[in-house]
């Protein structure tokens, strides 16, 4: 991992991949680590920042969700990095991330706790 | 290394590639010579390491209206060892960027391989930045959680 070319390029094997490929890649994953940020200063703002008039439990619900969130996609995005780079040093097509599914779904349910929480 | 025929990251600012200056003695990657991918990404590494920072702060903050405490708020000593992990990661992070940068000679050849770098920043970058955002994520779990 710590080789200047990183994994899967350093096989003499494998075909050399165009640097703005791998830069893209890096870019996607610097990408997901701000949305990830983004979903984690959200979690602290309705933890602790903001004054809000909810029960204690929706709040720490939604606050919690959003951290977990975070987290899940703090794990993810190395791994999915990872997977890409050893797919393009290979020439393979690439497989769909499951990620933005999951996120889309997660910030979903988050809508529509605070939704059903200020309506109820 | 031939460049792709499409963009690698489907955006509009791909730089233009060598098919209009194909005929010219100039070699067609010259424009992808200039360094503008890789300071895209060293721009983003910095816009990821100010965000971190940034939410740190927000952490460190707590309430905006004192009183305001029906979920636990994480002691202060625990806020600030926290924002002091986020410094001293955002701090590695940036001077091993700007080392790989000047070393690159600003992303346009890195050490070895005389084309621009691969990586602007190694793997451990990305783990040291991953394991920051862990930090925040699960200090922010726990003393919820754990009640402090």
């Amino acid at each position: 991992m710590g080789s200047e070319t990183g994994p899967g390029d350093t096989r003499g094997t494998k075909r050399s991949v165009d640097y703005r490929f791998t830069l893209a890649n890096e870019r996607t994953f610097l990408a997901w680590i701000r949305t990830a940020l983004a979903i984690l200063a959200g979690a602290v703002a309705v933890l602790h920042l903001l004054p809000l008039d909810w029960a204690q439990v929706p709040r720490t619900a939604v606050g919690l969700v959003l951290a977990a969130l975070a987290g899940v996609i703090t794990v993810y995005a190395p791994l999915r990095w990872y997977r890409v780079q050893r797919i393009m040093s290979r020439g393979g097509p690439l497989k769909m991330s499951l990620l933005p599914v999951i996120t889309t779904f997660a910030v979903g349910l988050v809508c529509a706790l605070v939704l059903l929480g200020n309506l109820l | 290394m031939t460049p792709p025929a499409e963009s690698p990251n489907g955006s509009s600012s791909e730089p233009p590639g060598g098919s209009s200056s194909g005929s010219s003695a100039e070699p067609s990657t010259d424009l992808d010579g200039l360094g503008l991918q890789p300071e895209r990404t060293l721009l983003a590494w910095q816009r990821t390491i100010a965000l971190m920072v940034v939410v740190g702060l927000l952490f460190l903050r707590g309430s905006l209206v004192p009183g305001d405490d029906n979920v636990p708020e994480a002691p202060l000593v625990l806020r600030v060892a926290t924002m002091t992990v986020l410094l001293v990661l955002g701090l590695v992070l940036g001077v091993h960027l700007g080392l790989r940068w000047r070393g690159s000679e600003h992303g346009k050849r890195a050490p070895g391989t005389g084309g621009p770098p691969l990586h602007v920043a190694r793997p451990w970058a990305m783990a040291v930045l991953c394991a920051g955002v862990l930090v925040l994520s699960g200090v922010l779990m726990l003393t919820v959680l754990l009640g402090f």
